[in-house]
């Protein structure tokens, strides 16, 4: 019996640095117009997960809390109490039976094959190179500065397969092409769950002016500038290296979308409306998460790309 | 049997009574519902419930948790739209003016009136959603409002930093210049859209006990007789 283990180890040992030799392909690459991708390796996530919690009921004989300023922010409004808008136990009792029929534990999602993805979304420098133009609201006079590496925006999802044909043709390739939705959120999960803590979305997110759950009751002067889009990778990358999957612009996926909250576990291939991931710096916690759903056109100014580059 | 005559009285009156649409109007929500659809990508969600009864459109979060935007699809700029409303304990909605299809808005505040509140997110406050707006407070409404039934709005705006008045139950109750345009982009048009607020987040992730509580289970907003009028 110990010597069955002692060769079976010597085996695993002999064929592992064999395998990762003629396998191992790079774990970045850069292709001609300077975009950098990054090797997003195998594996499995669970898709549509659904179980919205109830408010929790005060305890007796304490006024429910009223909301907590996020940090850095004053003179929070007030909140409007009257007993009638409070929850009785029977709308607890209510919530709590709507949510068991409700909810769901979705369904398992397996990415089979490796793909590089681009590290950062695709940015108006990059798409005037492959394109010859630049699209894009948010520039001239409505930013101050050079907005080159600022990401791409109003774009359509023809405009976004226009592109990645065009970049195949650049380089003699059939290699690009725009991310599934469940690769685009396998990669946005980065091994964590659909649903992301509002603390990590702050801390990754690239926002924008009132959004993220800050109080349209801030103080404004008439020098406020109104939100844009900004340089990509200005936040903390994900933890499989890639940035402003949350925030920043809307990013086109392959998929059409389907009207529900969630994909199929089989989603159609054609369809008018197309998936969009990802939030956008007009977004909020409640919707830049990897899980959100959405369907196009958003608002246009807010809507890019990031697009993947098959491994070979 | 006696009872069956009062009974289809009673529903006539119901349906007769209501008020009409403003002379030099136009109608904006049809039984059909033509005309509007449900942002595909706002955080209240995209999957609310609207069902037309009894000449009223009603709102409900579906599933619990998970709210939306009904919008127009047309984009307004200055008007001045009408509205009625009756909005159930327990909810918060709005309407949102010059709204965006993510839902960046001037916003006039719906929640239940909170008699003992003069707070700044109680009915008819002008509020600003993901737009950095300049808020403002309406006049004390409980004269004039009417608890668990139709109250009216009358919302008139106009200009690129826009003048917002309001008129609740035919009396202006907020009128408010606006120091600059808050929209992103330089636009200055958007949708007319009615707000289901979400309360519940897909995994649980309830940061405020204020957004756990703003939608009870179960509960819905009515809207009829909405119109506009443009104004150059």
């Amino acid at each position: 019996m110990r010597n069955l283990l002692a060769v079976l180890a010597a085996s695993i040992c002999a064929i592992a640095p064999a395998a990762a030799q003629v396998a191992a392909p790079p774990q970045s690459i850069t292709n001609s117009v300077g975009m950098t991708f990054v090797l997003i390796q195998p594996g499995a996530m669970q898709v549509g997960v659904f179980t919205p919690a109830c408010p929790t009921p005060p305890a007796p004989g304490t006024a429910p809390a009223g909301p907590t300023p996020p940090p850095g922010v004053a003179n929070p409004p007030p909140v409007p109490r009257d007993p009638r808008n409070e929850w009785s136990a029977a709308d607890y009792q209510a919530c709590a039976e709507i949510v068991a029929r409700e909810s769901s534990p979705g369904f398992r999602v397996e990415v089979a094959k490796p793909f590089y993805l681009g590290k950062y979304e695709v940015t108006q420098e990059q798409w005037r190179q492959v394109m010859g133009r630049n699209p894009s609201t948010f520039q001239g006079p409505l930013v101050n500065g050079d907005t080159s590496k600022f990401p791409v925006e109003s774009i359509e999802w023809a405009d976004a397969q226009a592109f990645v044909a065009a970049l195949n043709r650049r380089e003699k390739t059939t290699a690009y092409r725009l991310p599934t939705e469940f690769e685009w959120e396998y990669a946005c999960r980065a091994g964590g769950s659909g649903q992301q803590s509002w603390a990590d979305i702050r801390a990754t997110a690239v926002e924008g002016g009132t959004a993220f759950g800050r109080y349209g009751g801030e103080r404004v002067t008439p020098e406020t500038p109104a939100p844009t889009t900004r340089q990509v990778g200005t936040k903390p990358a994900n933890a499989w290296g890639l940035h402003d999957m949350l925030g920043g612009v809307w990013e086109w996926v392959q998929d059409p979308y389907n009207g529900k909250m969630f994909a199929d576990p089989s989603p159609a291939r054609d369809g008018q409306v197309r998936v969009l991931k990802g939030g956008s710096f007009t977004s909020d916690v409640k919707n830049a998460i990897c899980a959100t759903h959405a369907g196009g056109p958003a608002n246009g100014w807010d809507v890019g790309l990031r697009i993947l580059k098959e491994a070979p | 049997m006696r009872k069956l005559p009062a009974l289809a009285a009673a529903l006539l009156m119901t349906t007769t009574v209501q008020a009409q649409v403003p002379q030099g109007m136009t109608p904006l929500l049809h039984s059909d519902l033509s005309g509007w659809h449900w942002s595909l990508s706002t955080h209240h969600g995209s999957t609310g419930k609207a069902v037309f009864e009894n000449g009223a459109l009603y709102l409900s979060q579906a599933p619990y948790g998970q709210g939306g935007l009904f919008m127009t699809d047309k984009r307004y700029k200055n008007f001045e739209l009408y509205l009625e409303t009756d909005i159930s304990w327990g909810l918060n909605s709005g309407v949102f003016l010059r709204s965006t299809e993510t839902g960046g808005a001037y916003q006039i505040e719906l929640v239940a009136l909170a008699s003992d509140s003069p707070a700044m997110t109680a009915v008819g406050s002008l509020i600003g959603e993901g737009v950095a707006v300049q808020t403002a407070r309406p006049s004390d409404l409980r004269p004039i409002w009417k608890d668990g039934g139709w109250n009216s709005f009358r919302i008139r705006m106009t200009g690129d930093a826009p003048k917002v008045t309001l008129w609740v139950n035919g009396q202006q109750v907020l009128e408010s210049q606006q120091p600059r345009n808050a929209k992103i982009a330089g636009e200055t048009a958007g949708s007319i859209a009615l707000q289901l607020h979400w309360n519940a987040t897909y995994e649980p992730q309830i940061a405020r006990a204020s957004e756990g509580r703003s939608w009870k289970a179960g509960a819905r907003i009515g809207f009829r007789n909405v119109a506009i009028k443009e104004l150059p």
